[in-house]
């Protein structure tokens, strides 16, 4: 190389790297990333404590590749990049031609702690408890992820949850359900979680389970309310070979509906809500349209007059799969343990329904903080 | 902080090459300390006191043993004091066993002070050459600061005696030149790391994640040259990143790595492979322990236990150590067989193959995993290849044939016989935008995660 050339290539180096640098540094910092559908990391507080245990500088770290000046071009980049030169699996999600699958494998084990709050749970209540652990679309497409990263499949998983229980929590076998649906839209192609078509599919069997005959489909508008969701597998990789998602609203013009829906906080407050929020289509994270869910307890009174009580202890799968028990109960209770940071039993006594129907996806199983306000006070 | 995070390449790294050049010259040395503290400073304040009270220390330890010097044996007491306290924190920080007693210490789960392996080498090495006579006790704590903590050097290396660290350090040279050329070996040392080196390791970890006992021979095989392959790039990536930081700096810091893996010989492995560590591991151990005695088996023994000790540092676990001993076992036989025309024709496959094999021991995780993988190499599972195996060849051919080529030196050697050719010429012209481009690709690979921190070994 002769001198001009690497006083070039220094110049142009210091230039990339400097500005690259100042323009993530000086650029205002958003708290919310619409790209990727989550909260950012911002600048950590100072502590000695924090400053002592490499906390601080790791946040500090985070919050610049966060906020890493044309982040959305270089991730989007990565996948593009690594999808062509080697295996199809970036940031951990694998990158089918159809649709993008979650690849990461559970933890076996893992998933024990949360059977036993689930046993200690139904123990104390006074009702029936109705368990539905639901795969996630990489547990009923994993045939399409290489073998290695199938070999401990969700379906094992869901068979070594199951088997934690005895009789007296009833079983619904939702994997078998989805399974033989593959080739319908039951599943988002950018997301872990299921179409409203592919609730409908499980609610069908949850339904009779819980005693009732399911509403026909037939009975219901479907309304196409978007065409071009990015789900949460997106939001990790920002590629998208496949086609966008559409989110679906299941409408019964004849049947009973919501007639008020009441979200209770953790601090204590509450507020009247829409089974529907249409707004969230305006939204960075178009999902929240489905309220269900989105707060720690949510109270669903309906048209109904049956006296009939249910409680869902639920998480993202719930969201979408609540509107159809409308038709059934004259009271929903809807827990979602996940948004929660007291016990159950600051929200709602569970004793004052008479069913409850656990609903989790299959990677939830594995989170040990999922089911945690379940467990009960310490003495 | 590593050097392939985002925050190390777009903020600590333009920054200190801001500050350290806009310096006078005569407080540069004090403004690269200062730089090194706050990159050591990233992994907590706990561990930053602990490299800061460790390099004191051995500042110390250097007086004492120099005030002695001349009664060589009342300055073996310090020495030893000084080797066992060194070797003892290596200890502590690394050893798996000892994971209860950092629990205790308060030190974070996982997190080690920035470059514990190497700078316990280079703190050890100077305090024997201080007691050997061949240097006098550094009085500048600065300069010996640098020696311990300079962030160019710290992660990777390269080990250096402290004279010929402190002769670097004197005839350093900056200017705009210089920093051109760090910035390319920079980024070339990037690239192996970012590009070959993590896309190897989840062609390994693929591999790793089928039971054992199902796990076809091809996989296997696969499987362990992507680790070797994988260790050569992540290692001799991070030293380029050394060296290169160094070159921006002004210091022309030695070479690590001469295209070890595919030699016709495993001596050409052993001489080309880590260089500077190697050199310290004859220099300090194999060589004064040689000199004890002449009697040539003794000698062996000593040398295959050298490299016993060398392939221990790099993981701290009996894996490591039979990696290292099987190296070393295998020089030996070598020269056995030396003289055998044979080897000159199947030499490059015999090396890297034995190679891949004692590889096995160095990745696993136990012995008896390493062995069981073993098995599967030579078809204990009664398999041959399965769908799995056209899924990886699929997937890697393309990294699997570049990362292999990469790893010779047919390039170089090209590129040195068309010096006088037009496309030397279009290449150099072509530096800065392959350099640039390079940066950008690296940059979109650890965008998501703001570093690249897979990685076969922890040093």
């Amino acid at each position: 190389m002769t001198r001009l050339i690497k006083n070039i290539t220094a110049v142009a180096a210091i230039a990339v790297t400097g500005t690259l640098g100042l323009l993530t540094v000086t650029v205002p910092k958003k708290t919310y990333s619409e790209n990727e559908n989550r909260m950012l990391q911002g600048i950590p507080k100072f502590s000695w404590s924090a400053l002592a245990d490499g906390s601080y500088f790791s946040g500090l770290s985070s919050c610049f590749t966060d906020h890493f000046a044309f982040r959305h071009f270089f991730v989007s980049s990565d996948a593009k990049l690594a999808s062509g030169m080697c295996e199809r699996v970036v940031n951990g999600v694998y990158i089918g031609n159809t649709r993008l699958i979650d690849a990461k494998v559970s933890e076996r084990g893992k998933s024990q702690l949360n059977a036993e709050r689930i046993k200690r749970f139904a123990g104390n209540y006074s009702g029936a408890v109705y368990l539905a652990a639901v795969p996630t679309s990489s547990g009923v497409y994993s045939s399409m992820l290489p073998a290695y990263l199938s070999y401990n499949t969700e379906k094992q998983q869901i068979d070594r949850f199951y088997a934690e229980f005895d009789r007296s929590i009833r079983k619904i076998g939702a994997y078998s359900i989805l399974k033989m649906q593959t080739d319908d839209y039951i599943f988002l192609r950018s997301d872990t979680k299921w179409t409203g078509y592919g609730a409908y599919c499980v609610y069908k069997t949850v339904i009779q389970k819980l005693g009732f005959l399911p509403s026909p489909y037939s009975k219901y508008t479907v309304r196409h309310v978007s065409d071009d969701y990015c789900g949460n597998l997106y939001n990790r990789t920002q590629y998208m070979k496949s086609n966008k998602d559409m989110l679906d609203i299941y409408e019964y013009s004849d049947g009973a509906e919501a007639e008020s829906c009441t979200c209770y906080y953790n601090n204590g407050d509450s507020k009247s809500a829409e089974l529907y929020d249409l707004s969230a289509l305006d939204s960075g994270d178009k999902y929240d349209i489905y309220t269900c869910g989105t707060c720690p307890f949510m109270r669903i009174r309906t048209s109904l007059n049956n006296d009939r009580k249910l409680l869902v202890i639920t998480d993202d799968m719930g969201r979408n799969f609540v509107p159809f028990l409308i038709q059934h109960y004259s009271e929903i209770g809807v827990v979602c343990p996940k948004k929660m940071t007291g016990r159950l039993e600051e929200y709602v006594n569970a004793d004052d329904y008479e069913q409850t129907l656990i609903l989790i996806g299959a990677d939830s199983l594995d989170d040990e903080d999922m089911l945690s306000p379940l467990e009960e006070e310490e003495e | 902080m590593t050097y392939s995070s985002l925050i190390f390449i777009y903020g600590f790294l333009p920054l200190s090459l801001l500050i350290y050049h806009a310096s006078r010259e005569k407080y540069r040395n004090a403004v690269l300390l200062g730089l090194s503290l706050i990159f050591c400073g990233f992994c907590g304040l706990k561990c930053l006191a602990f490299t800061v009270l460790d390099t004191a220390f051995n500042f110390l330890m250097g007086h004492i043993i120099d005030t002695h010097r001349v009664r060589k044996k009342s300055g073996t007491l310090p020495l030893v004091t000084g080797i066992a306290v060194n070797i003892a924190m290596l200890f502590v920080f690394r050893a798996a066993d000892l994971a209860e007693l950092r629990e205790k210490i308060g030190l974070p789960e996982g997190v080690l002070p920035v470059g514990i392996s190497l700078f316990t080498l280079s703190a050890v090495g100077y305090l024997i050459d201080i007691y050997s006579d061949r240097i006098r006790a550094e009085s500048d704590p600065v300069r010996f600061g640098l020696y311990m903590l300079m962030f160019p050097r710290i992660i990777m290396g390269p080990v250096l005696r402290y004279d010929s660290f402190v002769k670097i350090l004197s005839r350093r040279k900056c200017s705009l030149a210089e920093t051109g050329t760090g910035m390319t070996i920079f980024v070339k040392g990037l690239a192996k790391k970012v590009l070959a080196a993590d896309n190897l390791f989840m062609l390994y970890s693929a591999v790793r994640n089928v039971k054992s006992g199902e796990l076809a021979a091809v996989n296997a095989w696969l499987g362990m040259i992507a680790y070797v392959l994988c260790l050569y790039f992540t290692v001799s990536g991070l030293t380029d990143m050394g060296i290169g930081l160094g070159r921006c700096f002004g210091m022309h810091f030695p070479r690590c790595f001469n295209y070890p893996l595919f030699v016709s010989k495993l001596r050409y492995f052993a001489s080309r492979w880590h260089m500077q560590a190697v050199r310290w591991f004859r220099r300090y151990i194999s060589s004064p322990l040689s000199a004890q005695s002449s009697v040539r088996w003794i000698k062996k023994l000593i040398f295959i236990a050298t490299w016993g000790f060398f392939g221990f540092w790099y993981t701290f676990r009996a894996g490591g150590l039979i990696w290292g001993l099987l190296l070393g076992i295998g020089i030996v036989v070598e020269r056995k067989f030396a003289k055998l025309k044979m080897l000159n024709a199947t030499g490059i496959i015999v090396t890297f193959v034995f190679l891949t094999v004692s590889s096995v021991f160095l990745a696993g995780d136990n012995l008896s995993a390493s062995i069981r993988y073993l098995g599967a190499m030579v078809g204990g599972n009664r398999m041959l290849a399965d769908s799995l195996t056209v899924y990886l060849l699929r997937s890697y051919v393309i990294i699997l044939l570049v990362s292999v080529y990469a790893s010779t030196d047919l390039f170089r050697n090209m590129l040195l016989r068309s010096r006088k050719h037009k496309v030397n010429s279009v290449l150099s012209a072509a530096t800065p935008a392959i350099v640039i481009v390079l940066l950008l690709v690296c940059t979109a690979f650890i965008a998501y995660g703001g570093a690249s921190s897979l990685s076969p070994v922890t040093l």
